[in-house]
């Protein structure tokens, strides 16, 4: 039988998360191969891919450091299939719509018990209430053109989606062991790149 | 579908004949399962020209030089031991930090196995590096967490080259990896143990009267958790040690006062060691271990706290 997710590549953008590698080994464990390129990537090279995932960091997007980013404005804006953001990435592509990244009024390390607002394609199949983990100083709010998806009791957007554009982004890591349904948000995320 | 241990096996064994040829090479072996089954791997890759040694810094834990030779030649991998405790305390003398600790030892084991590498003419070092160990030591926009001694701790010239065969591989899929190829289920069922040793579960300097404490206090903790485990008290958990602290509190012992350090208890539950959350220790067990630590170093230790954090914000090792 010819695997469904066979010739399908998601490239994962680095911005240096300790967690970039478990974004890798989620989505091999998935049976779709994916590749970590750095911010330096040639945007030509990012075009071809299926779906783009940008990683979390330790790059503080609301104050200043976006410079650090490279060529990663120029994927978003080039780049028209699906895009999901984690952490540093969500606030990332957050603030390059029109958001405000900053200091989170709640940071949050560990385990974070995560709300569902709405169960969108991304959220597809899972229950109302789960544990997450999360590892952040930054939040992003004030997203237009986004829809919040989940909150946490600390942090009102912890996951949204574009309004016009299939990109998607959480403020958790998905990616982590210790968050549950994590790799069935990958499965859904990859879903909506198969389409 | 996800990690296949037997094609891993096939695809890392033709990857070390490529790369290695037929040059000499060593491998050091700690008693961790990585080094272990890499150099299992390597013994069915290249037996005729492998050497494994395994270096005693003084910063292993209870009897470890004795049980790991005797179980790795069992599993037909005979070690060459080499004593190199003296030099390690004495290049550790007077240092605090824990990266400029990690960085000294990563130093010392290059000595030890460039010196090593000499008799046998090995060009090749084979180690059993894991993803873990390069993304927490740092590249590029990733923060440096600790310098794996393997990795950020590495001088930056030496003379050997590097064959590093599970460098994409967390700690699940290692022990997937070493039941496939055989190993004993006290290799690959142990817990994980920092490449560093005993160094980084002393906080400050390190001398080889501490590493004695925290090594009586490391085999309490051992001892008393697996028997709680085997009760079914708990479920075993996924490593757990004791760390020495530098901070010294006031007790009472025998009606005397008594001013002396403090053993912190770390046990978490994980899968990778990428996160992790302590473990829920059942109370009359902690007793139990706070009472046998501060009994048989009463001279040393009169407290004993239990470490509660999650990983992040902590890790799991406190250096």
């Amino acid at each position: 039988m010819k695997n469904r997710n066979e010739n399908m590549e998601a490239i994962i953008i680095d911005f240096g998360s300790q967690w970039t590698h478990r974004i890798h080994r989620t989505l091999t464990y998935l049976d779709v191969s994916s590749k970590i390129v750095p911010v330096t990537t040639p945007v030509a090279d990012i075009l071809k891919a299926d779906a783009l995932i940008f990683s979390g960091g330790a790059i503080r997007i609301g104050l200043g450091d976006a410079n650090q980013t490279g060529n990663a404005r120029k994927y978003v804006e080039e780049f028209t299939g699906p895009m999901l953001g984690i952490c540093a990435g969500q606030q990332f592509i957050g603030m390059h719509f029109g958001g405000t990244a900053q200091p989170a009024a709640g940071p949050e390390y560990g385990k974070v018990e995560l709300t569902i607002d709405e169960h969108n394609e991304l959220f597809a199949g899972l229950p109302d209430k789960f544990s997450v983990w999360a590892s952040h100083n930054d939040e992003v709010i004030n997203t237009p053109g986004f829809k919040v998806l989940a909150h946490s009791k600390d942090c009102s957007n912890h996951a949204f989606k574009s309004l016009s554009r299939p990109i998607y982004g959480c403020l958790f890591h998905p990616e982590v062991e210790h968050t549950q349904h994590g790799s069935q948000i990958y499965a859904n995320f990859l879903k909506i790149a198969r389409k | 579908m996800g990690f296949v241990p037997k094609k891993f096996i096939e695809d890392a064994t033709s990857q070390m004949h490529s790369q290695v040829g037929k040059k000499h090479a060593i491998i050091a072996v700690s008693g961790g399962v990585d080094s272990m089954t890499a150099a299992a791997i390597a013994s069915k890759a290249i037996p005729k020209q492998l050497t494994c040694i395994f270096v005693d810094t003084g910063l292993m834990r209870k009897n470890e030089a004795h049980l790991v030779s005797a179980a790795a030649s069992r599993a037909g991998i005979p070690l060459q031991v080499i004593n190199a405790s003296d030099k390690f305390f004495s290049s550790l003398k007077g240092i605090t930090d824990p990266e400029e600790k990690r960085k000294i030892i990563g130093k010392l084991f290059i000595d030890v196995f460039e010196e090593a590498a000499k008799s046998s003419k090995a060009e090749f070092l084979i180690q059993g590096t894991i993803a873990p160990d390069w993304i927490e030591s740092g590249s590029g926009l990733r923060d440096t967490i600790k310098s794996h001694h393997n990795v950020g701790g590495l001088p930056q010239k030496m003379g050997l080259f590097l064959c590093e065969p599970m460098h994409e591989l967390y700690k699940d899929e290692v022990r997937k990896v070493a039941r496939e190829i055989g190993l004993p289920a006290e290799f690959s069922e142990r817990q994980p143990f920092p490449g560093p040793g005993l160094a980084v579960r002393i906080m400050g300097e390190i001398t080889p009267q501490k590493a004695e404490i925290v090594r009586e206090a490391c085999a309490i903790v051992e001892e008393e958790l697996e028997a709680a485990a085997h009760a079914k008290k708990m479920e075993m958990p996924w490593q757990y040690f004791a760390v020495l602290l530098p901070i010294k509190t006031v007790g009472v012992l025998g009606g005397a006062r008594t001013y002396s350090y403090t053993i912190a208890v770390r046990a978490v539950e994980s899968l990778d060691g990428m996160t992790a959350k302590a473990c829920r220790i059942p109370p009359e067990v902690l007793e139990q271990i706070s009472d046998r630590i501060t009994r048989v170093l009463k001279e040393h230790v009169n407290r004993v706290v239990y470490d509660t954090t999650s990983k992040p914000p902590g890790t799991i090792e406190w250096e």
